[in-house]
């Protein structure tokens, strides 16, 4: 394979591999900053970065996690470009609505405004176990935590989503 | 494990299952309530959590690697953004709710072309490297298989077949990590797609102008031997 041809490979593969899991990290992204526009925005510098450090993904079966990292870091990095806009957190469900892909019901927003209120750190770990499917092993290979602290960040966010949702925070009897 | 222990790991696992988690489960009713209640919210959250990426995305600003080697000035963006959101809203008013599944399985067909287009049987060697790490196997008969390859498809990778039936080419992709509860169909760019449960996850087969895609599609189905 001579040299043209190993760039439009590169490319190609690179393609392919933005065009199946773009949806995943504007998914996780949006999560991440509750914003659509934002969302957007650190997607598409991941994956500028992403295709600048190709090279360095060896292995197709990791290129999820890879990207979820770059875009965990983009994330990190727009915090660190801008100071943020405070959020009208009453409002964010309301302003994403249309974003929000299940159809609509009293229990289901209630349950939207609780995650919205969480903090971030019980919220991104239940967004990449529940919406990602990931392992605990796997969240803490993520986000650079000892699992031991992925669980404890787990059940403390299901214990604040009860706690918001009005269900008692002990099993009932 | 006692009450406290199972309440912990079931609190950040709720669908953690187990020996241990079974046997408790057994004997403390109230405990298996707790996780029968946290399994729910679970659910609960997985809805709430769902998210229609194509209403994030600009559909024009689909990255190509040859187009992000520099940011566009703001004010374009500023500028495409207006003309995306009204090419956006009227493609949702346009267009009524479609299968995702399908649509990206259509989405990734539709971004390899050249797939569709060769003639030639590829070699038993190169299928069978393709289909050997699933455990799964074509059987004869179908037709000609012209393209055999492993995608990454939904961060996993899958087998991606052409195959020249006698009724015409068809895409295949076996997606085991995809289970679907019925049979999806979805039209877009010239393309039809099927998506239906199989043995393991799904399969899905994509054709272009072909009559009787439900024949043909009912046709790979059954060629396709899932193995164990």
């Amino acid at each position: 394979m001579n040299g043209d041809e190993r760039g439009t490979d590169r490319r190609r593969r690179f393609a392919t591999l933005c065009e199946t899991l773009r949806p995943d990290l504007l998914r996780f992204a949006f999560w991440l900053g509750r914003d659509r526009q934002l969302a957007e925005d650190v997607v598409q510098e991941a994956l500028l970065r992403a295709w600048k450090s190709f090279d360095a993904l060896t292995e197709a079966g990791k290129a999820k996690s890879w990207l979820l990292t770059i875009v965990r870091r983009e994330f990190a990095r727009s915090f660190e470009r801008k100071r943020l806009e405070v959020t009208d957190l009453d409002a964010l469900v309301a302003a994403e609505a249309d974003v929000l892909a299940a159809e609509d019901d009293a229990g289901l927003t209630e349950m939207r405004e609780a995650l919205f209120r969480l903090d971030d750190e019980y919220r991104e770990p239940l967004v990449l176990q529940v919406m990602m499917g990931y392992s605990t092993k796997e969240i803490a290979d993520q986000m650079g935590l000892q699992q031991g602290a992925v669980l404890t960040r787990l059940f403390r966010a299901r214990a604040r989503l009860r706690q918001e949702l009005g269900i008692t925070v002990e099993p009932s009897s | 494990m006692n009450c406290l222990e199972f309440r912990r790991q079931i609190g950040a696992e709720p669908s953690a299952s187990g020996a241990g988690i079974e046997a408790h489960r057994a004997e403390c009713p109230v405990c298996a309530r707790y996780q029968d209640e946290l399994r729910a919210m679970d659910a609960l959250i997985g809805r709430a959590l769902a998210v229609d990426a194509a209403r994030i995305r600009k559909p024009d600003t689909a990255i190509a690697p040859t187009e992000i080697t520099a940011r566009r000035p703001r004010w374009l963006a500023l500028a495409a953004s207006i003309v995306i959101g009204i090419s956006v809203g009227l493609a949702l008013w346009l267009s009524a709710p479609r299968p995702s599944l399908a649509r990206e399985v259509i989405g990734h067909v539709a971004h390899e072309p050249d797939a569709m287009s060769g003639t030639a049987p590829i070699t038993q060697a190169t299928l069978a490297g393709v289909l050997d790490p699933e455990g799964t196997r074509l059987r004869p008969g179908l037709g000609d298989v012209t393209f055999a390859m492993r995608c990454v498809f939904e961060g996993h990778v899958v087998p991606h077949l052409v195959v020249r039936t006698a009724r015409g080419p068809v895409t295949v992709l076996l997606l085991r990590h995809r289970s679907v509860s019925e049979r999806v169909q979805v039209s877009e760019q010239g393309y039809t797609g099927i998506v239906l449960p199989a043995p393991r996850g799904s399969i899905a087969i994509v054709g272009r102008d072909l009559k009787d895609l439900d024949g043909i599609a009912q046709q790979v189905f059954e060629a396709v031997d899932w193995g164990n």
